[in-house]
């Protein structure tokens, strides 16, 4: 039923005007990091499915936590098995939309400062969130950077007592996806 | 009075080869643990066995078909494909040789496998249509991908 739910929004978004300029990539990168007193813990993604619709600026993700890869073996089977649960929860999705899209011209080149809105899903829990990031349009394509910072307790990441100090409360994801425009006779 | 002496002495002799044997079995300990447990290497998923052997097209139909129930089977788990390759793409990072089975609201939807570093080369060779066998580790399919990493080519 949410895999439907969310499939019906996927479509709601992306069928919503008939000339909408849709950008898209497989291969977006999104990093977390997380700073604690005992240890640095850094884990990449970079194969994260993204889409934005450049005319209503619906923008969505998602993301298999199976993917992020860690430097220690150990940390990736705790990350998957005890705190994520990626068996259970095997996928974290945003669903929002940029508030002000219609400062960006997707037709010029430029640099420009945006806000992002919409419903962060991940371990089962979702929230609303808002963040600022720049989209870097050039030749036609969108690079996508934003760098915010989310608490594991909002998602219901529990960390067990022995590694408290081990892992941050609060971890940095970085998001860095280069959308390029995309082409579809599927619409 | 000069054996109780030396009683005492030796006791805490005894006691000290205790505690100093404790020591060095503490150390030797948090030696192989951080070795063996906290610095383990990431599971060589080149050389492991494939837990599942099948053609590309029939896993992503069981994706489409019931995402819980293919999950269940083959997350986690080291799948060998067979198929016709339809691309390869590269980033500056990753190189992806992928196999289209649909097209959707975000384009081409199939099977996504990123090579080990060592088989960029020999994946960038690969013409589309040709027949080939890879070897992965299934993280999931995340509503229009599955996603293998850490592939290897088998047989081409």
């Amino acid at each position: 039923m949410k895999k439907l739910i969310f499939i019906l929004s996927c479509l709601a978004v992306f069928s919503l005007s008939s000339n909408a300029q849709k950008f898209i990539t497989k291969t977006g990168h999104i990093k977390f990091y997380s700073d604690s007193p005992a240890e640095k813990i850094e884990a990449n993604n970079r194969q994260v499915n993204a889409a934005l619709d450049a005319a209503t600026g619906d923008f969505v993700f998602k993301v298999l936590l199976k993917s992020f890869e860690f430097e220690k073996a150990l940390m990736q089977e705790h990350f998957n098995e005890n705190y994520i649960e990626s068996d259970k929860f095997p996928i974290a999705t945003f669903l929002g939309k940029v508030n002000n899209i219609k400062d960006v011209s997707v037709a010029k080149d430029g640099k420009y400062d945006v806000v992002v809105e919409g419903k962060l899903t991940i371990h089962g829990v979702t929230q609303q969130v808002t963040e600022k990031g720049s989209f870097e349009v050039k030749q036609g394509k969108i690079a996508v950077n934003a760098k915010f910072n989310i608490l594991l307790s909002d998602y219901n990441v529990k960390i067990p007592g022995a590694v408290t100090n081990n892992i941050s409360k609060s971890v940095e994801i970085t998001v860095d996806l280069n959308l390029e425009k995309f082409a579809s006779s599927v619409n | 009075m000069a054996e109780t002496e030396i009683n005492k002495n030796r006791t805490m002799a005894t006691w000290l080869k205790i505690v100093f044997s404790l020591f060095i079995t503490g150390i030797i300990a948090a030696v192989l643990v951080y070795v063996f447990i906290y610095n383990k290497p990431h599971p060589d998923y080149e050389k492991l066995d494939a837990a599942y052997t099948l053609a590309a097209a029939d896993l992503y139909n069981a994706f489409t078909l019931n995402k819980t129930v293919s999950g269940n089977t083959y997350n986690g788990k080291v799948i060998a494909l067979t198929g016709k390759l339809s691309k390869v793409e590269a980033t500056d990072s990753i190189m992806v040789c992928v196999f289209v089975f649909n097209k959707g609201m975000f384009g081409d939807e199939g099977v996504r496998c990123t090579m080990l570093p060592k088989y960029r080369e020999q994946a960038r060779k690969l013409q589309p249509g040709s027949d080939v066998k890879l070897k992965g580790y299934c993280t999931g399919f995340n509503d229009t991908d599955l996603i293998l990493e850490k592939c290897s080519i088998i047989k081409l």
